[in-house]
């Protein structure tokens, strides 16, 4: 019941936060600069200006450009994006499928290593597997990715010769359909192996650049996690039947420090998001990051709010699934205690 | 006692039992010497104050220390395990004979010496353990069936395959299953469609095996108890199922830490008569540890008190509490309330328990001692029997005890 | 020897007061300098300040903007060590030895802008906030989640894109975006210790609440304020160096990101260094910092003190 009202409430908090997000998403293009300033050229003649003005509304006031802007995103219309010559609704798909395989493979590696890693770490505390965690744990938030990138890249591509840049090889690209944009999953659903595996190839360092900033996240809070219930009773309890070591870690005190581990997915999603950006920079991946850097630098501001919107939407979303799972099982836990 | 052998009423006998601590300030010595024998079928309480090393003490039996930082500095715990038929846990079947008696011995092992792998045999067949606070010491993220399974799968495999009618089987995959030692590889195999039909089988012997193990703590319904979680459950709910786990392969020994504290009241009550009528039906021994005099003097056969680190005096609980021979069981008594002695002259003994980092070789209750004479402050006493079955460890004897004026009501609670 | 252990008496004066407090903080660096991945991070810093400090004896400052990259057009892409260029020169003949020296100088400003002045912000707004209550908490609250809704590093980027690129703008957008933070840290310090005993034992002697403030909830707060503050301090160099590698910088400033981005375009060509050393710059900083607050975290651990 209490959990109920928490969702429900959390619930109700939502659509306001949302419309806190797009009124600063738009205050900000209306304060700098003007929001066509891509339209714009120094041989344009005033009234020329104007008429660009009056197209996109920008004569009426600031309240009803606002309400405009949301009735064109409620209607699916993000505007005009510039810098790809199309509708921002048009090319937004396309792109988010490339950076959601990207982001996806990179979480999927974070979750694995970083449980991995502090479970490792949290049971042999203060040995060399520990030291190795705080050391990944450390060093990977104080990693600038972009430039963890590019060294990947001096010497996997520019050295060595053997990683690959973009996100496909031109001619197997060619030779299956994309259904989903994923291109993994379309390979697999094409059954070609040789596409499935020029995928996985473009996507190994991407991803594994992108994920070793989460995957310290979760493996910092994983082994402290691991730490605190292996001082628990029922650890005890649970040697005391006479359970084999790793069956106590395993079954009881890692089951245990994954329910405090859930609150950093939220923390994980955000920062593999942004790190997108650069990382999508680096390995010219043709994601929705690459696509905002290129806006941000040519003012192409429909993107830019659209961008802006939509990852905020989708950072408060999955923190909220997060929080109520957790809210979920804490309950058990905090009850059971 | 020649050749280190028990006699054939001891079960397990501490020798010297030293478990310290390290600390930034210093060496603990929390455990210091401590002898004492349990035995067969008996209940021994340990009583004494918070941070006495009782809890240490029970828990060494189980090898459940916190080591590092703790040490085992030395002594030995000898446990001579009842030798029990492997198919039926002495419930009596047809290899053992009817009786299902626990007749021969075991070999005579150092519960502190043995290998990790005998020691998880012993843990939770041989010897059990239940704990102070049940909400803590259950899973919270486990059914009640889950956990109490793994005590059979444990222990148990076999009887269990024969029940499921797998007496037979061959697949290396149900084996290890029974055991739950599943390899990665298993779980592969356990999705063929033969191996899921064994596996459900195994889980179904297992499930009676667990609700027989719960009806027998007077759980009501114990089959519906199985999914639940444990903060689903009341605290005595959670003990009954604490105790139920623990007494699962009928142990020689149950080490009981504080199994009541937790409780209320009259949860309590029920809770030890439980233990009290299962151990007799089932001649287990019981290690009862309580800081509580009144509750250890109702069900212990024998008493220990232990102080600082040591017992300071042994023996059978009405020579025990007839005749309180140690300043400190006296202080203990005095600080008991019970019925008859008015209000207001209930006494707490005056000062605190001494730090043990490093403690002198001398009494350890000297400096709150009321009769302390010249000599408790330089030598050290060893425990030396007043009567057959009751040892102190104090340099007054018991004469000049009862002729001395009892000052411990100095400080009114 | 014989003397009972009696309670002895203990007498507190102002002086002692004052003596406890010193010992306290002398307990504390020893406790921060008994960590040695905290020693290492302070090494580091100390590195990192006197570069900054120093920059123009290390370096001949370019005239008239020392900000400014030096461009040798006589000594484009020379790798480490030639023609006198310790760390070789970029595609456009700048020295990254002279970056890297002087950017030290541009990420200190930049983190000290950023973090001074979001803490400054986020303090009051937050003690307000918590202090007040009633409408005036929810409203700025609110305010607060709306801007934590979005996540940082694209939060700052869509305020320095709206702004132009200016390594001013980036300063400004950083500090718009990281104030919430203080502000959630102090509302919830505020809110925490109004319920402890002793503001209740203040208010009780009649102190305002002002005084209170001042006197009581202002000093528990600086512990996790600290903390904080020393991990942001890494914290936006590494974003301010994203951005500024995104674009957001003017072009040709002595910018450790900026610099990594200028370095990218030789990589393929085999020219790692423009790139490397930079970069490396900005993981030592960041490092550094992580470093010390983790540090100052775990020696502030009330629960670690006694032992």
């Amino acid at each position: 019941m209490q959990l109920r009202d928490y969702i429900i409430r959390r619930l109700m908090v939502l659509p306001i936060l949302i419309l806190g997000v797009s009124i600063v998403v738009f205050t900000l293009t209306r304060v700098g600069g003007s929001p066509i300033g891509i339209y714009l050229s120094h041989e344009m003649t005033p009234e020329e200006v104007l008429k660009i003005e009056e197209r996109f509304g920008l004569d009426k006031p600031v309240l009803v450009q606002y309400i405009q802007w949301l009735k064109g995103i409620v209607s699916g219309d993000f505007g005009w994006s510039g810098v790809a010559s199309a509708p921002v609704a048009e090319v937004f798909p396309i792109k988010l499928a490339a950076t959601l395989e990207l982001a996806t493979a990179a979480g999927l590696v974070a979750l694995f290593l970083g449980i991995t890693l502090g479970t490792f770490a949290g049971a042999r505390r203060n040995r060399f597997p520990d030291h190795l965690t705080r050391i990944v744990a450390v060093s990977g938030a104080s990693l600038p990715q972009f430039w963890f990138g590019i060294l990947l890249l001096i010497i996997f591509w520019a050295q060595l010769g053997i990683a690959p840049i973009g996100r496909s090889d031109a001619t197997i690209f060619a030779s299956i359909s994309h259904p989903t944009g994923l291109y993994t999953i379309d390979a697999i659903l094409a059954g070609s192996i040789r596409a499935l595996w020029d995928a996985i190839w473009h996507l190994i360092l991407p991803a594994l650049t992108l994920g070793y900033g989460a995957t310290a996240i979760i493996a910092r809070m994983m082994r402290s996690a691991l730490v605190e219930e292996l001082q628990q009773d029922y650890v005890d309890a649970a040697r005391a039947k006479g359970l084999a070591e790793k069956l106590v870690i395993k079954r009881h005190a890692r089951r245990n420090a994954l329910v405090p581990t859930i609150t950093v997915i939220g923390l994980t999603f955000g920062f593999l998001l942004q790190g997108t950006i650069t990382i999508e920079i680096i390995y010219r991946w043709p994601g929705i990051g690459r696509w905002m850097a290129d806006s941000v630098l040519r003012g192409d501001q429909a993107t830019l709010m659209t961008y802006v919107l939509f990852t905020s939407v989708l950072f408060l979303l999955v923190n909220l699934i997060v929080d109520v799972i957790y809210a979920n099982l804490d309950r058990r836990v905090t009850l059971g205690k | 006692m020649p050749n280190n052998q028990f006699e054939n009423n001891v079960l397990a006998k501490v020798k010297d039992l030293k478990v310290h601590f390290n600390s930034k300030r210093g060496v603990v010595h929390a455990v210091d010497g401590v002898d004492f024998e349990i035995l067969n079928g008996e209940t021994l309480g340990l009583v004494g104050e918070t941070g006495c090393g009782k809890s240490v003490t029970g828990r060494s039996f189980l090898r459940l220390l916190p080591i590092p930082p703790g040490i085992i500095k030395g002594g030995a715990v000898n446990f001579k395990a009842n030798l029990v038929c492997t198919r039926c846990s002495g419930r009596g079947c047809s290899e053992c004979g009817k009786s299902g008696h626990k007749t021969e011995k075991g070999e005579q092992v150092d519960l502190l010496k043995i290998s990790d792998t005998r020691m998880r045999e012993i843990r939770g067949d041989r010897i059990a353990m239940i704990f102070q606070d049940p909400g803590k010491a259950l899973n919270p993220t486990l059914t009640v069936g889950a956990q109490m399974a793994e005590v059979f799968l444990q222990h148990r495999s076999l009887e269990i395959l024969d029940m499921a009618g797998l007496g037979q089987i061959k697949n290396k995959a149900i084996l290890r299953f029974a055991k739950q030692d599943v390899k990665l590889f298993d779980k592969i195999l356990l999705l063929l469609p033969k191996a899921r039909k064994q596996k459900l089988k195994v889980q179904e012997a297992v499930k009676i095996m667990v609700s027989k193990a719960l009806s027998e703590t007077q759980v009501p319904n114990p089959l519906k108890l199985l999914d639940r979680f444990p903060h689903e459950l009341s605290g005595g709910m959670r003990q009954r199922v604490m105790i139920a786990q623990a007494l699962a392969c009928n142990p020689d020994l149950l080490i009981a830490d504080e199994p009541t504290t937790a409780l209320d009241v009259t949860v309590e009550a029920r809770i030890l008569e439980l233990i009290r009528e299962l151990q007799l039906k089932r001649k287990t021994s019981v290690l009862y540890i309580s800081h509580d005099l009144s509750l250890v003097r109702r069900i212990c056969d024998r008493v220990a008190v232990m102080y600082a680190g040591r017992i300071v005096e042994i023996g059978k609980a009405e020579e025990i509490f007839a005749n309180p021979s140690h300043p400190y069981t006296r202080g203990l008594m005095a600080a008991v309330p019970s019925n008859g002695i008015p209000r207001g002259s209930l006494s707490a003994i005056k000062g605190t328990v001494p730090e043990l980092i490093d403690p002198p070789d001398s009494c350890r209750f000297s400096g709150r001692c009321p009769y302390e004479v010249n000599g408790c402050r330089v030598n050290d006493p060893k425990l030396r029997k007043i009567t057959e079955s009751h040892s102190v460890a104090c340099f007054i004897n018991d004469a000049s005890l009862s002729w001395c004026a009892p000052s411990f009501e100095e400080e009114r609670v | 020897m014989t003397n009972p252990p009696q309670s002895s008496n203990i007498t507190i004066t102002k002086d002692s007061a004052f003596s406890v407090k010193i010992n306290r903080f002398l307990a504390l660096l020893q406790r921060l300098l008994s960590n040695p991945t905290t020693v290492i991070g302070l090494i580091i810093i100390g590195l990192m300040l006197s570069m900054a400090i120093f920059a123009p004896w290390i370096t001949t400052a370019n005239i008239p903007d020392p900000y400014q990259m030096p461009r040798d057009w006589g000594a484009v892409r020379k790798p480490p060590g030639e023609m006198g260029y310790l760390l070789g020169t970029t595609n456009e003949g700048g020295d990254v030895f002279y970056g890297i020296v002087w950017g030290s100088r541009t990420s200190l400003q930049l983190s000290i802008y950023v973090v001074g002045s979001t803490m400054i912000i986020g303090t009051i707004i937050g003690s307000i906030a918590g202090l007040l209550g009633g409408w005036v908490d929810e409203v700025l609250m609110r305010i607060v989640d709306v801007f934590l809704s979005i996540p940082e590093l694209i939060f700052a980027l869509a305020i320095a894109a709206v702004l132009g690129p200016s390594f001013t703008n980036i300063i400004i957008a950083l500090s718009l975006v990281i104030w919430v933070k203080y502000a959630r840290i102090m509302r919830a310090q505020v809110l925490q210790i109004k319920q402890n005993d002793f503001v209740d034992a203040a208010r009780i002697v009649g102190d305002s609440k002002f005084n209170i403030y001042i006197k009581d909830i202002l000093p528990n707060a600086v512990t996790p304020v600290t903390v904080q503050a020393t991990l942001d301090m890494g914290n936006v160099v590494l974003i301010g160096a994203t951005l500024s590698f995104i674009g957001l910088s003017e072009a040709g400033i002595a910018e450790w990101g900026v610099l990594v981005s200028e370095g990218q375009a030789g990589i393929a060509s085999g020219r790692w260094w423009a790139s490397t050393f930079p970069g490396l710059m900005i993981f030592l900083w960041a490092l550094a910092f992580n470093l010390l607050g983790d540090g100052l975290r775990d020696a502030l651990d009330p629960r670690l003190e006694d032992r």
